[in-house]
């Protein structure tokens, strides 16, 4: 029987032979695309009402056809050709009731009418295409298999290839075809908000976006799970106290910051998955033999992690005056590029402006970051005693790829004691 | 001391090895290119492909003009200097040995000599004359190739024991020269000698010579080496070999029995091995093979997410072309392109006389596999350009699916094969089907027209030769 040019829209007559997708002797099942046409409005596949063989093809590329013009010539082979009505059966009932002509229908169809094609050859040789569309399929990510080819043995030009990928983008995800991913992305509705009240936009900074990316990433491929703490510092309040006039006199204004840095080395010391990162390429985990910390720092721009080298070989009176430094440098955004990289492990320090507990992000690819709330007096039993104590919430943030709760526990554990109990001597330089 | 600092540090200044950097610096990398030796090029241009073909050149002219005398065109005996010949090899190596430094540092790739050795996954000592160097580097591609494999048997530490490399110094030519392997380097420098006037004796442990190649491109090559050696032996193997004077005493063992004779020189080709040893590659995150070469992925990658391998030392077929294509995959990969060694055809080429080339599916692994095809074979018998030189011993063949009609496999043996081959990789490479070789115009008179012809046999219409049975009619 005779494939002919069926009805395309109305008050569309003709169209042009796109592309043919199918060769002489080629089996073909109904509905399998054996060419496309392209109209003022689009380009639009035609399915095959039955199944058969390909005798003959009446047309070529660039020919005008019009409606119910044979296009190709099928023998029926076997019984499984049955009479089909001329047109595809689709394309009638998908037809909108407009004067003007909109698009061939048959594009609409295509996702009924292209079936999943692979390419098979009993020589086990892969599709036939040339090493110029090879490269661009692979850059697509797009499986050559899944193309049909045009040309003689079935071989796929960069026409194919377009016609493939244009009928991907038809194609409703179902997640069979390979598309591309950018292809199913799509740009957001944008809401307009002034349809219920006055807005001002102001564009985010770069500095906020690169913020907004890090965190993004870092949230999406790292399972966060955070520990919370309460450490009584009632030992390093009274620590401050005693040494803090000595040291301000010399300029060293002693802050909490510097005991939770000592506190933090000590419990990276001993346990040192915390001071490690994850190399996803290899699966090892590198753990490093050095201690420099990043402090996050609020600044008008937004959040900025500076990190203090060698905390672990640094006296507490030398890291809170370089802490207090470093701090001040990075507000007036003073601070080089080298400054912030290195870290191994962030603290975040939300104390000088008050904040309980909260749910640091990691600062990848360090797997931990500690988050520090204010010091406030509360009820604590010492001794069988209720006393009012100055407690600071502590948070700890982990990477659960890497480490477990129980380590994270242990850790936690370590920085309490240290901070209860915190060594004297480490003062004294 | 302060490691230099690169983005890209190659290991072995060999094709692969230099066409990666070169790559690598066209593509606007910092490159540095380490070799061991004094000049670039590798085995290939200074003791394999390029010296070997010089001398293959100069003793094919000798052959050619001897049979010219049978045309009526006599000239007189060749006298060979053996001292301006390997003049004249050694000045081609040096004309292109110099030209790849010249390219090295028009493109600003950083020549160091040495030996290269992996402290870690990021960086590379290297030894040079001026002492150790430390490159910190953000990728490694290791092209350290292969060298002739001396089995310890036959070492006996006496320079009348050759590989190819001390048979292409060419010191003198041996009365009795024995070869050892029937492969393509053993049949290529047996001709040489044998032309300079060796009498040659090959042997071969397996029953074919150049094991691989479908036995209808082979027998042209073997009717030659009948008739140019004194002798083909197969199924021998060597069982030991020791000085006897000026002399080496060979051990053989034939069909069970027991042969002992006496050669001035042995040249050994019983295949190559990896350089993968003393590269410090425990060190990094690279791994070998069960046969000692470098595990790669398609885009040449090793275990070591940072380290790249190419060419002998990866293994596959050892070919200095399959090492330039594997060096500009790695790049690619490198610089985050797409690009994959799977399903790239590589060529290879024996330059034997005549010469054998092939790509693709063979018939022999076809047959072997089950894989159902089609072969269609023009001999050159019937081309008028054979004719003309006097070489009618060809023959141009395609291995078909014969299905889709798609050329899966191009066979070419005859003199100049190596030069027609390219046509059979691009063929091969664009999915051509046979009709579309068949359909292309080749000039007249010439040796390409048997590939057309060859494809034209396919459907049974061929103009220079007849095939009984038509396949299909024209369109």
């Amino acid at each position: 029987m005779d494939v002919r040019v069926p009805r395309l829209a109305e008050g569309v007559e003709s169209a042009t032979v796109a592309n043919i997708l199918v060769a002489p002797g080629d089996r073909i099942e109904k509905d399998q695309v054996i060419l496309e046409l392209e109209t003022e409005k689009a380009v639009g596949p035609i399915p095959s009402p039955v199944s058969g063989e390909v005798a003959r093809i009446h047309v070529k590329p660039g020919d005008e056809v019009s409606v119910g013009q044979p296009l190709i010539t099928l023998s029926e082979s076997g019984a499984a050709a049955t009479a089909a009505p001329p047109e595809p059966k689709a394309q009638p009932a998908a037809q909108p009731k407009s004067a003007r002509p909109t698009a061939p229908e048959p594009a609409r169809a295509a996702p009924e009418a292209a079936p999943a094609y692979r390419y098979t050859s009993a020589t086990g040789a892969p599709p036939p295409a040339a090493p110029s569309v090879r490269k661009i399929a692979g850059e697509l990510g797009i499986d050559l298999t899944r193309v049909k080819g045009s040309e003689r043995g079935g071989r796929i030009t960069i026409a194919d290839l377009r016609s493939y990928i244009a009928a991907l983008q038809q194609r409703p995800a179902d997640g069979v075809a390979a598309a591309p991913a950018a292809a199913e992305k799509r740009a957001p509705q944008a809401i307009d908000f002034s349809r219920w009240g006055p807005v001002e936009k102001k564009p985010q900074t770069s500095i906020r976006r690169t913020i907004g990316q890090r965190m993004h990433e870092s949230w999406n491929a790292i399972p966060h799970v955070t520990q919370f703490e309460d450490v009584d510092i009632t030992n390093v309040t009274n620590l401050r106290k005693q040494y803090g006039p000595d040291l301000a006199k010399k300029g060293k204004h002693l802050t909490l910051t510097p005991f939770v840095l000592k506190a933090v080395v000590a419990a990276l010391k001993k346990y040192p998955i915390f001071n490690s990162s994850l190399d996803e390429a290899t699966g090892e985990v590198v753990y490093k033999k050095y201690f420099h910390i990043g402090v996050a720092v609020d600044t008008e721009a937004g959040l900025i992690v500076p990190v203090l080298r060698d905390v672990d070989k640094k006296s507490l009176a030398d890291l809170s005056q370089e802490l207090n430094a470093l701090v001040e440098r990075t507000r007036k955004r003073k601070v080089s590029l080298e400054e912030l990289q290195g870290g191994s492990f962030t603290i975040s320090n939300q104390g000088g402006i008050g904040g309980g507990h909260f749910t640091p992000i990691i600062n990848k690819p360090e797997v931990a970051i500690l988050g520090i709330g204010r010091s406030s007096l509360k009820a604590a039993v010492k001794d069988g005693k209720i006393e009012a104590r100055p407690i600071l919430p502590l948070a700890l943030s982990y990477d659960h790829r890497v480490m477990d709760g129980a380590d994270a526990v242990r850790f936690i554990g370590e920085l309490v004691g240290m901070l209860e109990n915190f060594p004297e001597e480490l003062l004294k330089d | 001391m302060e490691p230099i600092k690169t983005d890209i540090v190659v290991v072995g200044g060999g094709p692969g090895g230099y066409a990666a950097a070169f790559y690598a610096a066209d593509k606007g990398k910092k490159v540095m290119l380490v070799e061991r030796e004094k000049r670039l090029g590798g085995v290939c241009l200074n003791y394999g492909c390029i010296p070997s073909k010089a001398l293959l050149h100069a003793t094919h002219s000798m052959r050619d003009m001897e049979h010219s005398t049978a045309r009526g065109v006599a000239f007189s005996k060749p006298k060979v200097d053996l001292d301006k010949l390997r003049g004249w090899k050694n000045s081609v190596i040096e004309k292109l040995t110099q030209g790849l430094a010249g390219l090295a540092e028009r493109r600003g790739v950083e020549v160091m000599q040495g030996r290269g050795y992996f402290e870690d996954s990021r960086t590379l000592r290297v030894e040079t004359s001026k002492g150790q160097k430390f490159v910190n580097y953000d990728q490694a591609i290791i092209a350290v190739g292969s060298r002739a494999a001396l089995p310890a048997a036959f070492d006996l530490g006496n320079k009348r024991v050759m590989t190819s490399t001390e048979a292409l110094e060419l010191e003198e030519i041996p009365k009795n020269l024995l070869v050892v392997g029937a492969g393509y380097i053993g049949m290529e420098l047996g001709t040489v000698y044998a032309t300079l006037g060796s009498t040659v004796v090959v042997t071969e442990a397996l029953p074919n010579i150049l094991t691989g190649i479908d036995s209808d491109l082979a027998r042209p090559v073997m009717r030659y080496a009948e008739k140019a050696f004194k002798e083909i032996r197969l199924n021998t193997k060597v069982a030991k070999m020791a000085t006897s004077g000026k002399q080496i005493k060979v051990n053989f063992t034939v069909e069970g029995k027991q042969k002992e004779e006496t050669y001035d020189r042995v040249l050994v080709c019983v295949g190559r091995v990896p350089n993968c040893k003393d590269l410090g590659l425990e060190n990094t995150k690279a791994a070998l093979d069960e046969k000692g070469f470098v595990k790669v992925n398609a885009q040449m990658q090793t275990g070591d997410p940072a380290i790249y391998a190419i060419g002998d030392v990866v293994g596959g077929a050892l070919l200095a072309h399959k090492a330039m294509k594997e060096g500009r995959i790695a790049v690619e990969a490198i610089l985050g392109e797409y690009s994959t060694s799977e399903n790239v055809v590589i060529p290879a080429v024996v330059f034997t006389d005549p010469e054998v080339a092939w790509c693709g599916l063979t018939e022999a692994e076809a047959k072997q596999k089950g894989i159902p095809v089609q072969v269609a074979r023009f001999p050159w018998a019937a081309s008028g350009r054979a004719i003309t030189f006097d070489r009618p011993d060809g023959l141009t063949k395609f291995v078909i699916d014969a299905e889709s009609e798609r050329i899966l496999g191009v066979g070419i043996v005859g003199v100049g094969a190596g030069e027609l081959i390219g046509e059979g990789v691009l063929a091969m490479e664009m999915g051509a089907t046979a009709r579309d070789m068949a359909e292309s115009v080749h000039p007249h008179p010439t040796l390409s027209e048997t590939l057309m012809e060859a494809a034209e046999v396919f459907y049974g219409y061929p103009t220079d030769t007849f095939v009984q049975k038509k396949r299909t009619p024209l369109p």
